[in-house]
């Protein structure tokens, strides 16, 4: 059964979460304090939402490139609604969300209806959004938003982050609907055998646009978490995101030909990387060697959890 | 039709290539079963069967791709277990394959001399003699209007053959394999290949030519050789078959009384199909299925019979006519509009189109039904497997239990899986593509017995074979397709060999014509 086998990926990488704490909280005594760990939190937000949405994306066999830009464009939407429109701002925070789901939606259609593969797609898209919201700024950054905005990526909720509640609701409401619905199961089916799917009748396209639409929404929502917290617009907001994401969600098990991998993967994945890099660097690692690092550990995971595939597949 | 250049050769001959007992499995299926073959010289010997009888892999192993389990191939006078690739190219066997393996981005000229291009010296290339030989070469073939420059990406499928010939020629081929060289031929160009197969017989290359089609064997062949789920059918010179003959060893003749069918229960009409067409796939298609009812459709490969199951299926959605269901007409877009119709498709490539392979039985059972076993959006994990089981238990599947991945099984179990899949919709209309397709006699028994009960039980099925016994001995009628159209509808009393056999050739078609 295969979620053994996931099981098992993802035994190894919490073993590998637990061992990194602990290595790290001996590197340093500021590491493993409350105001630290929160803080980290905000930081993983943005790339944390994205991540876990990208995890269906992979699962069907896809990618989604785009995200970065997303954020870029949403970001600047965003700031110029409410700045040079004179929107309110609750107004332009759901116009932006519109917009990035817009986008993402797009993908979806590029993807399904066009027969354009995935990664060309949105490779494509990913200029096209960057290049629409540098189009837009000018190059001019939005700032001066009002105080209660910063409650969104500075502020705390009964002693939490408010991001990190946003977080932990968007996580769990993702593990659910990929482990425990029919959107799921199609999910799944369409990344291990995308005819075989169509032939079963499931909703093949639908599936996969409303997972594109909603890759775009994740990334807008991170852009106005990412803009309350920098409490700033400007259009290079995100750039190489994309990049983190899918690392995260591939370090967590998921399989990059689809068909394979959890959102609980996925975010130990998220976890371990920002351990590495927090820890490192309160260690006095320079951030050249974390990222070294962090490849590394990408690397190693996959091919110890391969091992131990190689046997259990077929 | 043109006489054959040179008269047939007969056995003083030493064969070209010659192969005794050869056999070779798949992951424990026998592909090739003790099969003996020979070439001559100045023959063209024709190689025949439906998919799946082995030809294919027949020449692979002569070509050295696949080497054999058992048996020996002899090329000339070197008497071998298997052959290597370069065995293959020592012993002056070149393959024609059905996907050409040129590169797209090179001159024509260095397509033909790829690998043993003529040189001057440290290694460089000697142009002027390396398009003065390609020149040689396609004149040879009658390919005067080639440009030995032109990029190959640039040339029509046809002329990309016959820089694929020239290629074998220039590493002195003497027996050349053609898997299927027309498939993908318009007829001018058919007429041109086989001005190219003749005189290459005349030079004394032995050809090898597979092809579905009967009248360029009829046209071409000196001897032709039958195979049937990887056993050799039987090996004659070409005077001594007739298409209808040839037909009969393709799809077998003897009926055996493998077949349980129930007296049928005919009730009404569920589905009516006129004038159906899909693109240039097939056209004008009408019949109707009715509850109880076994329709068999037979056709040789290629005859349209998949497409007309597509299109009823909404893959590929009709581009004229009409269908009707219980005497409301439809329009099906999709599968999944097919689906909820009640319409079940049991697809004929097993692992690409009927199965999720790493999912488990239950996940594929379900997958058809998942609203079935969902509360909502949440799917009742319980229910699911308590359904597969039931599922598992009914059609006599064997398998560690609904948690098993369907890849593991064996094909006649998974072809079970398939089935209990599209028995969990309750379909009004069962559409079955080569139902028992490669799988062991005893399954293939199980499945006809099921549907047979399915059938009594007022279920209407349309079962697509290539198989003649399982078309005769499970119908109640029998529809032939040939060439894109439905060419004949015969009623169970008088489907034999010969009627089915005749309009399967075609002959119902040009009496139509």
């Amino acid at each position: 059964m295969t979620a053994k086998k996931l099981i098992r990926h993802e035994t190894i990488l919490a073993l590998l979460v637990i061992v990194a704490l602990f290595v790290l909280d001996r590197q340093s005594d500021r590491f493993f304090t409350v105001d630290n760990l929160f803080n980290q939190g905000r930081l993983m937000t943005e790339v944390g939402l994205i991540a876990l949405i990208m995890t269906f994306v992979i699962v069907t066999g896809g990618i989604d490139l785009s995200v970065g830009s997303i954020v870029g464009m949403t970001a600047i939407v965003l700031g110029v609604f409410w700045k040079n429109l004179g929107l309110p701002l609750p107004l332009a925070i759901l116009l932006a969300l519109a917009v990035g789901t817009f986008a993402g939606f797009v993908n979806g259609i590029i993807i399904t209806r066009f027969r354009v593969p995935a990664l060309i797609a949105t490779l494509g898209t990913l200029a096209l959004y960057r290049g629409i919201a540098e189009g837009i700024s000018q190059a001019r950054s939005v700032r001066g938003y009002p105080e209660w905005f910063f409650v969104l990526g500075q502020g705390s909720v009964l002693g939490v982050p408010t991001q990190l509640w946003i977080l932990g609701l968007v996580a769990l409401l993702s593990a659910v609907a990929l482990a425990y619905t029919t959107w799921g199961r199609t999910t799944y089916a369409i990344g291990s055998n995308e005819v075989a799917a169509r032939f079963s009748g499931l909703g093949v396209d639908a599936t996969k646009i409303a997972i594109y639409a909603a890759s775009g929404f994740a990334a807008a929502l991170a852009a106005v978490i990412f803009v309350s917290r920098v409490s700033t617009t400007r259009s290079d907001m995100g750039t190489g995101l994309e990049l983190d994401a899918i690392t995260a969600v591939v370090l967590g098990g998921t399989s990059i030909f689809g068909g394979r991998g959890t959102v609980v993967g996925t975010i130990l994945g998220l976890i371990l990387i920002q351990a590495l890099k927090n820890g490192l660097s309160l260690a006095g690692v320079k951030s050249d060697g974390t990222v070294v690092l962090i490849g590394a550990v990408l690397i190693l995971t996959i091919l110890v959890s391969n091992l131990f595939h190689r046997d259990a597949n077929r | 039709m043109t006489p054959p250049v040179m008269p047939p050769v007969t056995s003083p001959v030493t064969p070209l290539v010659s192969l005794a007992g050869v056999s070779k499995s798949f992951a424990g299926v026998r592909v090739l079963k003790d099969v003996d073959f020979d070439v001559l010289p100045g023959e063209v010997h024709a190689l025949l069967g439906e998919n799946g009888a082995g030809k294919s892999t027949l020449i692979k192993v002569i070509a050295g791709v696949h080497a054999p389990d058992g048996g020996t191939i002899t090329i000339g006078e070197r008497e071998l277990a298997a052959v290597t690739p370069r065995d293959a190219v020592e012993g002056g066997i070149a393959t024609v394959y059905q996907e050409l393996l040129l590169f797209p981005e090179l001159s024509v000229a260095e397509n033909v001399f790829l690998g043993h291009a003529p040189t001057r010296g440290l290694g460089r290339l000697d142009w002027t003699q390396m398009r003065r030989r390609a020149r040689q070469l396609l004149d040879s073939l009658d390919s005067h209007d080639l440009d030995v420059d032109a990029k190959v990406g640039t040339l029509s499928v046809a002329n990309r053959q016959r820089v694929e010939i020239a290629k074998a020629l220039s590493q002195n081929a003497r027996v050349l394999i053609m898997d299927e060289p027309t498939a993908a031929l318009a007829d001018a160009d058919v007429r041109r290949l086989m001005d190219v197969v003749r005189r290459l017989r005349a030079r004394g290359v032995g050809i090898v030519y597979v092809s579905h089609k009967l009248p360029e064997i009829f046209e071409l062949a000196d001897r032709v050789t039958v195979l049937r789920d990887g056993a050799l059918i039987g090996t004659k010179p070409i005077a001594e078959v007739t298409e209808q003959s040839l037909v009969a060893m393709m799809v077998g003749r003897e009926i055996d009384h493998l077949f349980p069918k129930p007296e049928p229960a005919i009730r009404e009409t569920v589905l009516k199909v006129e004038g159906l067409a899909c693109g240039d796939r097939f056209r004008d298609v009408s019949f109707e299925l009715r509850r109880g009812e076994i329709l068999g459709m037979a056709g040789l490969v290629g005859s349209g019979r998949t497409e007309v199951a597509l299109t009823i299926f909404g893959i590929t959605p009709a581009t004229a006519g009409t269908i009707e269901l219980e005497g409301r007409p439809v329009a099906i877009t999709s599968p999944r509009h097919a689906c909820d119709l009640g319409i079940a498709y049991v697809p004929e490539d097993r692992g690409l189109q009927g199965l999720v392979r790493p999912m488990t039985i239950a996940q594929n059972v379900s997958m058809a039904s998942l609203r079935k076993v969902a509360t909502g959006i949440f799917i009742r994990f319980a229910d699911e497997a308590l359904r597969a089981a039931a599922s598992i238990k009914q059609l006599g599947t064997r398998a560690r239990g609904p948690d098993q991945v369907v890849g593991q099984l064996s094909g006649g179990n998974q072809q079970k899986v398939v089935l209990g899949k599209w028995l969990e919709t309750n379909p009004r209309i069962l559409i079955m593509d080569e139902p028992t397709r490669g799988i062991d006699v005893g399954a293939k028994s199980e499945i006809h017995a099921l549907m047979g009960r399915l059938a009594q039980e007022g279920m209407a099925i349309l079962m697509i074979s290539s198989e003649l016994p399982e078309v005769l001995g499970m119908s109640d009628r029998v529809l032939v397709m040939h060439a894109g159209r439905l060419v004949a509808a015969i009623d169970r009393a008088d489907a034999n060999p010969e009627s089915v056999g005749a309009a399967m050739a075609g002959a119902a078609a040009q009496e139509a014509a």
